[in-house]
């Protein structure tokens, strides 16, 4: 069944257990719990989007389905934009759908803090081959490639340097570059094609436009949800919780979600942490064909382990594209006109600095500042993504940096890795949030205990990555589902 | 929008230049535009006119130039604008972005530019 809040509809108000969050975390939680037979209800603030609408517009798609419509930033040395979907299915809608299970470098890291019987590798290996029969994962095809895609291939296969094709939940793609407006082939599975249907079938009651305010704790019990509604005038909701309530909210929303409703905890809100990355442009003699291809459909990740950064294909449509482009006037629009003949490459960075999310008057307060060996590592990637375009045969690059040339010519790449320390120097976007309600065996260390409830009240858990005790290196998709299905059994079998 | 706004667009993205790109006011920025300032949240719009009220008023002193922008010919205030991305201030650099930004949205998205630059939605 669904509700839409923004026409004001009534929705059921009692229900075994209330999810917030429609994201890869929650849809996965509520599938997981709706296939026991209890009933659910899911609580998403933003409206669902028809795929039959999605357009192939940047800002069209931000007023629709981004948090703030794409205005949210992070403040420190550099603003830095928080990328988030806030629409039916969350970040899936908008991501690239890319897969990949926790490496087991980062998993030995996790056990060694303690989580290893929290988190095992076992369970969470179980729970991404179910997910993966269900979404049909597969590599990139190579049809699928468009040029872009293959420049990396190219320039990797020369360099003789570890890449492939990406691992993705779109078996099927066309290629159209449209990962970031919503995919409108609907190869892509996200969640608002897949998992929120399906538990939607087995009885879940999906509310859209309803924005959890408050969870409402008696007695040391989450017995309820309270809100308000997208509908004129917002009126308020309540959704009442017989067995638990799951936040599944993101690491941004659900601290402030948590604190809300009086958690109280030296750790919620703090340890954020998250994926910084910056675009590097190569400039080749031919088409380049930007506009045609998998958006994110291959990956380096040779330096993953000793640099802490991968490498990723990304295409854009073009006003994305020529906002980053250098000059204006005249100079801007020749840039525009050899955009066609560019590609970009972004360097993701497996960043140590650590933020926090406290709830501001404009919305989320986020503070996050990267430090000198996360610099060091992002000048590291530039480089060796340089060197990637290069060798895949670019006539120049432009990296975009305050303090560096304009344009990069072959030879020179060593100027990328000896750039200005200062993040901001840099363009960058934030995506891949963790850690802001990390989880630890008892209340002086984390938020939520090994059980993924938060400490003291035994039936409000934590689903999403915000319970991640540290970020990951690659994309957390996957990860995200993994574990949120593991909270999901666990909860059921202890309620 | 109001005419010294109009003023600073016109300076980013002239009419004429490669491959039949054409003005900004030219592909439909201005409707577009309208349509941005209604529905964007209030510090984005802040951010943009802000970032258009700079260009105007600060940009010639860059150049060492007195201001306003439209006292400038039409190669000073690219040069203006463009120094804009290059100051040493941080805050500088970030209103010139943002109004590369907002100005790409809208001009990049139009039917005329996308066919100019090869663009095909898939």
């Amino acid at each position: 069944m669904r509700v839409d809040g923004a026409k004001g509809e009534k929705f059921d108000e009692v229900f075994d257990y209330v999810v917030v969050g429609s994201g890869a975390a929650g849809a996965t939680a509520a599938r997981a719990l709706a296939s026991t037979g209890r009933s659910v209800c899911v609580l998403e603030e933003g409206a669902a989007i028809d795929p039959k609408t999605f357009g192939d517009d940047a800002w069209g798609a931000f007023k629709t389905m981004f948090r703030d419509m794409n205005g949210q930033v992070a403040r420190g040395r550099a603003f830095i934009p928080v990328i988030q979907g806030r629409t039916l299915g969350g970040s899936t809608v908008i991501n690239s759908a890319i897969v990949w299970r926790i490496p087991d470098d980062v998993l030995a890291e996790w056990e060694a803090l303690g989580l290893g019987d929290a988190l095992p590798a076992k369970e969470l290996h179980k729970n991404w081959d179910a997910i993966e029969k269900d979404l049909d994962v597969a590599p990139t095809p190579p049809e699928a490639w468009g040029g872009f895609n293959k420049l990396m291939h190219d320039g990797a296969a020369k360099l003789g340097v570890l890449a492939e094709p990406t691992r993705r939940y779109a078996s099927g793609c066309r290629g159209t570059s449209r990962c970031l407006t919503g995919c409108p082939s609907g190869a892509k599975r996200s969640m608002l094609t897949t998992y929120l249907p399906q538990a939607e079938a087995q009885g879940a009651v999906i509310v859209t436009g309803a924005e959890a305010r408050k969870i409402v704790v008696k007695h040391g019990r989450a017995v309820a949800v309270e809100g308000r509604l997208a509908a004129p005038g917002f009126p308020a909701f309540t959704a009442k919780a017989r067995l638990a309530v799951v936040v599944a909210a993101s690491a941004i929303q659900t601290p402030q979600l948590l604190a809300r409703s009086g958690v109280r905890s030296a750790h919620l809100g703090e340890h954020f942490m998250g994926h910084p990355g910056t675009p590097i442009s190569g400039l080749f003699d031919e088409n380049a064909n930007l506009w045609h291809g998998a958006t994110q459909g291959y990956d380096a990740t040779h330096h993953r382990r000793d640099g802490r950064f991968k490498i990723e294909t990304i295409g854009l449509p073009p006003e994305v594209v020529f906002a980053r482009l250098p000059g204006a006037g005249r100079r801007w629009k020749e840039k525009m006109a050899l955009a066609k003949r560019s590609t970009v490459f972004a360097v993701q960075t497996r960043a140590w600095a650590e933020g926090s999310v406290r709830e501001g008057p404009f919305g989320a307060d986020i503070k996050y500042d990267l430090g000198r060996r996360d610099m060091m590592q992002i000048r590291r990637g530039l480089r060796f993504a340089a060197e990637m375009l290069f060798a895949a045969g670019a006539r120049e690059v432009w990296p975009g940096v305050y303090g560096l040339p304009e344009k990069i010519l072959p030879g020179e790449e060593a100027l990328l890795e000896h750039g200005p320390d200062n993040p901001g120097s840099y363009s960058w976007i934030l995506s891949h949030l963790f850690g802001t309600a990390r989880m630890a065996a008892h209340a002086s260390a984390g938020v939520v205990g090994h059980d993924f409830a938060v400490h003291g009240v035994p039936n409000l858990v934590v689903a999403d990555s915000a319970v991640f005790p540290s970020n990951l290196g690659v994309n957390p998709q996957h990860a995200i589902m993994a574990v949120a299905r593991l909270c999901a059994e666990r909860l059921a079998e202890r309620t | 929008m109001i005419a010294r706004e109009r003023l600073v667009l016109d300076a980013l993205l002239p009419p004429g230049g490669p491959e039949g790109l054409p003005g900004v006011f030219e592909a439909g920025f201005e409707a577009w535009e309208q349509g941005f300032a209604a529905d964007a949240p209030p510090t984005m719009r802040v951010g943009w006119r802000a970032a258009l009220f700079v260009a105007y008023w600060i940009s010639p002193v860059l150049i060492a130039r007195l201001p306003p922008l439209g006292r400038l010919n039409a190669d000073e205030r690219e040069r203006a604008l463009e120094a804009m991305g290059k100051s040493r201030f941080y805050l500088m650099r970030q209103c010139f972005l943002l109004l590369k930004a907002v100005t790409s949205f809208g001009y990049g998205s139009t039917t005329t530019v996308r066919r100019v630059v090869g663009y095909h939605a898939g």
